[in-house]
């Protein structure tokens, strides 16, 4: 019986400075098995995946793991992959600048004895392990030109030609369609024939439902329960995911009685010349006054891209088509423009791109409408303070100080920061682009009762998310786009996370 | 009669096809081209101005020995910069090693390869702790080869003790000034003549050969006329060295160690694990580390082939000048890294081809030798040599993300798609003055017209970048 046992992690505690992101995690996977790993974002699922693989080394975490019948130690990814235990990332470990053949063999080069490559065994070997996994392209293109399927498919290859045991997936189909999905979800199973394990991480319960042998739930860094095939069931998944109800999640908000039309793109087609194709074609959509507006899709369908063509077009996309805000055509060439026109857009990566982490939050809040504290160029901190204020006081910012620097604050509170500071440039539109992403239930709350206030003051918010009951919890109005290309629009009345997903995953004609 | 035209049509038409696959196969890798280009501009400039003196055999082979101590420079700033760190202390590390190796084999009395030797393990020293500050301790490169830069100016000061020594030993001027023996028949140098033919017949056998494993293992090699082309091209270029070589001294030995050193390194950087691990840690050292590689070890050994580097450039700076002393060093890093730029490396990391960097280094020396040779004030230079490296690298920016463009598959589509494009194109434009009129006459239904418009753009632009995409391979069948 112990004999099945591929990989058995026995009461793993994982801590961060200040976080226990793993207490006491206990999973075991049989051979030939294809495990789900299943929770929420924040559940520790990715780091559990990264103690096995030893990205986290031995020493750093407690527990054991035990894997072929062995108490392993891995000191860094090489030990775990000379094992057979290979990682597929959601940050996918590809090298843009090479070819798609010398990508399958980084780090594990085909060469002779003075370290000489054989290209040309690299390229056939390379072939046999790309038809392996049912990916036909041209060897010598560059990985930075594929699309995101097809790399993850160079990832499984590149796994492949490795002698890999244990197959690890972390939320590979999060950025895929539905038939590069499908395709993927066969080829595990292929490859289980094959006789090799795979462990994969996903939030999507319809392919749990298709092809897990056996799952794992974890919640808030503890295993909350393990099923096998005959025991899943989707109901009991969701339940033991969220432990807890919807109703807790978002505040009850009136139903919206309409408007005049302030936003609206017509045509709008946005040409990315480095990857040389439409990243959003033909968009169309409306938003009206007082309105929430949801915009849905996968990671990398175009959502972002689409808001970055209204908000000024800062990566210089080639435009065509129209915007048309308060009734009247506008060319916004630049986001300072846009901000001018009163749109202002809350960045997906606030770290990245919206925070300036080294300063205040006074700094912070005020950075975005300098003119508005500032005379002749000169600024009145007096001014500057008095508004960080009001805003901390307002929104509710939980800190010490508004000298307080951002890098100090929880996730949730810097959204706030970023979501005051938009505010202070007073703008008539509001994009956010997942409002809500890495913050805990807490603080999530309260953004959407931000949200629900400001509408109430007749600001329009577009929100952009992958988290569909978000999506569902908030908006008055919810457009799906696929592939860059806007699949479906429904009414708040109609949509259901079914309706969505199936627009989501579905490219009209392309 | 009727055969006759068809005749010419076809002899017509392959000569247009030839031409037009030349101009895409150049506008598709414009990037690696352009620098050749720019080269044969300012040769063709130097040499109208210099009386074609500057292209005759004396000067040109004056330029490639001055160029000599850059290039290996600039082949080992490649990689640096490749792995996305920068080098400041090669120019004072290889003037203080040029230094230690004279000042050991003339007041030392050692013999030159013990001096070489103990060189080679300072060069190893150093290159470790620069590498260990740097992979492990995280201190940015600026910093370490800044303090190297300083540190390494005092050795060299101390070293030569403030004044220039003279050597006379054979070995520094043979490797300084000394040629490869002459087989004169008839005018013409037996040994630089084989030497160019052997070569010839090298690329002509692994072409030939690279395109039958193709052939055998059904991956597509490139077309037989770009093939073709290039041969002809490298045929007139060795050629013309062979011509030089010849009608001069021969080929000196700086060359012979460079052309080495450059062999060496494109070799490695190509063909060997090593290379491909160096490149993968340039252009994404996250997914290096995650693919197994230790990022920390090849930077340690880029630093420690930079460093090697630095001494062959000092030693051969030192020989052609048959002295050293306390004024060699400052600028040549300076020269290598615009060397690497204006050979096409990229500052982001990643991407950067050795033998590009030499070219580089022949460009800037060029324009040294040439504006000398030109009699044009030498404090201009400089002010050239700036704008030049900036042009390099806005063109370099410009140019990166060239698509591959197809001429004959774009002459198809263009056939075929015809009707269509004319229709849309019909259609736009009509839109467009739609739009115009309605704009004049500003109407309230004017968002209808810019509706229309809007759409009508799009249709033509979907048909423009139809054509433009297109292959030859999507018309014709290969046979």
């Amino acid at each position: 019986m112990e004999n099945d046992i591929l990989l058995r992690m026995k009461s793993i505690t994982k801590t961060f400075p200040g976080v226990k992101a793993l207490d006491e995690v206990d999973i075991s996977v049989k051979k030939g098995d294809i495990h789900f790993i299943v929770g929420e974002n924040g559940a520790g699922k990715s780091t559990l995946m990264k103690v096995l693989s030893g990205i986290y080394p031995h020493g750093s975490y407690d527990g054991d793991i035990i894997f072929d019948g062995r108490i392993k130690h891995f000191h860094g990814i090489k030990d775990s992959v000379s094992d057979g235990i290979v990682i597929i990332n959601q940050e996918l470990a590809l090298f843009p600048n090479l070819t798609v053949y010398e990508n399958v063999f980084v780090g594990h080069e085909i060469h002779n004895s003075m370290s000489v490559m054989k290209w040309d065994d690299t390229k056939k070997e390379a072939k046999k392990y790309l038809d392996m996994v049912g990916l036909n392209v041209d060897l010598y293109s560059l990985v930075g030109l594929l699309g995101v399927g097809k790399q993850q498919l160079i990832e499984i290859a590149k796994a492949l030609s490795q002698n890999v045991k244990l197959l690890i997936l972390d939320e590979p189909t999060a950025a895929l369609n539905e038939d590069d999905s499908e395709n993927l979800l066969n080829l595990l199973v292929e490859l289980k024939k094959k006789g090799i394990t795979s462990i994969m991480i996903s939030h999507k319960l319809k392919e749990v439902e298709a092809i897990a042998d056996s799952i794992t739930v974890l919640r808030d860094g503890r295993t909350v329960s393990a099923m096998t095939k005959a025991e899943i069931n989707e109901q009991t998944i969701i339940k033991n995911m969220v432990g807890r109800e919807i109703e807790d999640i978002f505040p009850k908000r009136p139903e919206y009685k309409g408007g005049p039309v302030v936003l609206e793109t017509v045509h709008l087609n946005s040409f990315d010349t480095s990857l040389n194709r439409y990243i959003v074609s033909n968009s169309n959509i409306k938003v009206r006054k007082g309105e929430v507006v949801g915009i849905a899709g996968l990671m990398g369908a175009g959502r972002t891209e689409l808001a970055h063509s209204i908000f000024g077009n800062p990566k210089k996309y080639k435009i065509t088509g129209s915007t048309i805000l308060f009734g009247k055509p506008v060319k916004l060439t630049s986001p300072r423009i846009a901000i001018e026109n009163g749109i202002a857009y809350v960045s997906e990566d606030r770290k990245k791109d919206g925070l300036i982490l080294e300063e205040t939050i006074s700094q912070n809040i005020t950075v975005s409408a300098l003119k508005k504290i500032s005379r002749m160029g000169i600024i009145n901190f007096f001014r500057q303070n008095k508004f960080a204020e009001k805003y901390v006081k307002d929104i509710d910012i939980r800190t010490p100080s508004i000298l307080q620097q951002v890098k100090n604050l929880s996730g949730g509170n810097q959204q706030k920061v970023q979501v005051s500071k938009w505010l202070f440039a007073e703008p008539k539109i509001l994009i956010l682009d997942e409002p809500t992403r890495g913050i805990d239930v807490g603080a999530k709350y309260e953004i959407y009762t931000i949200i629900n206030d400001l509408v109430a003051k007749g600001m329009s918010i577009i929100i952009i998310s992958s988290e569909l009951p978000e999506i569902l919890g908030m908006c008055d109005r919810i457009y799906v786009i696929a592939e860059g290309v806007q699949t479906a629009e429904f009414d708040i009345k109609d949509a259901t996370a079914e309706k969505i997903m199936h627009s989501a995953t579905t490219a009209l004609g392309v | 009669m009727t055969e006759n035209t068809n005749v010419f049509k076809r002899i017509g038409w392959s000569i247009y096809k030839y031409i037009l696959t030349i101009i895409s196969l150049f506008r598709t890798n414009i990037r690696d081209y352009g620098m050749f280009v720019a080269l044969i501009v300012i040769f063709i400039v130097f040499g109208f101005m210099t009386n074609w003196i500057f292209m005759g055999p004396f000067n040109f082979t004056n330029l490639l020995n001055q160029t000599a101590y850059v290039a290996v420079l600039a082949v080992g700033m490649t990689l640096v910069i490749v792995t996305r760190q920068i080098d400041l202390s090669v120019g004072f590390l290889g003037a203080f090693l040029g230094a230690y190796v004279v000042v050991a084999v003339e007041t030392g009395g050692q013999s030159v390869v013990a001096a070489l030797l103990g060189a080679l393990v300072i060069t190893i020293v150093v290159g470790i702790i620069k590498g260990y500050f740097i992979a492990k301790i995280k201190v940015p490169s600026f910093v370490v080869t800044l303090a190297g830069m300083f540190v390494f100016k005092g050795f060299l000061f101390i070293k030569t003790g403030n004044r220039t020594i003279s050597t006379t030993h054979p070995f520094f001027i043979k490797v300084g000034t000394g040629y490869l023996p002459k087989f004169e028949i008839n005018g013409f140098d037996v040994v630089s003549l084989s030497i160019g033919i052997l070569i010839l017949v090298i690329v002509l056998i692994t072409g030939m050969v690279n395109r039958k494993k193709h052939r055998k293992l059904n991956i597509p090699s490139e077309k037989m006329e770009i093939f073709i082309t290039k041969l002809l091209i490298m045929t007139a270029i060795i050629g013309y060295m062979t011509y030089v070589f010849s009608a001069n001294k021969g080929i000196s030995y700086l060359l012979l160690i460079t052309v080495a050193v450059v062999v060496i390194y494109h070799f490695m950087t190509t063909q060997t694990t090593l290379g491909r691990r160096i490149y993968a840690v340039g252009g994404n050292p996250e997914a290096a580390e995650l693919s197994g590689i230790n990022v920390e070890l090849i930077l340690i050994i880029v630093f420690i082939s930079m460093g090697i580097l630095s001494m062959f450039s000092g030693v051969m700076y030192a020989s052609r000048l048959e002295n050293t002393s306390p004024k060699h060093g400052p600028f040549w890093e300076l020269y290598a890294i615009a060397a690497a730029f204006i050979g096409g490396t990229s500052a982001s990391g990643g991407i950067g081809k050795v033998v590009n960097a030499v070219v580089g280094a022949i460009v800037i020396m060029s324009l040294k030798n040439g504006m000398a040779l030109a009699g044009i004030d030498a404090n201009i230079e400089p002010i050239i040599l700036g704008g030049v490296l900036l042009l390099a690298v806005v063109f370099d920016i410009y140019t990166r993300n060239v698509n591959a463009v197809d001429l004959v598959g774009i002459h198809y589509a263009k056939k075929e798609y015809r009707d269509e494009f004319a229709a849309s194109k019909i259609n736009f434009a009509k839109a467009k003055a739609e739009l115009k009129a309605a704009l004049k006459e500003n109407r309230d239904d004017l968002i209808d017209f810019e509706y229309k418009f809007t759409n009508a753009q799009g249709e033509f632009n979907k048909i423009k970048d139809k054509i433009r995409g297109s292959k030859e391979e999507d018309f014709v069948t290969q046979s």
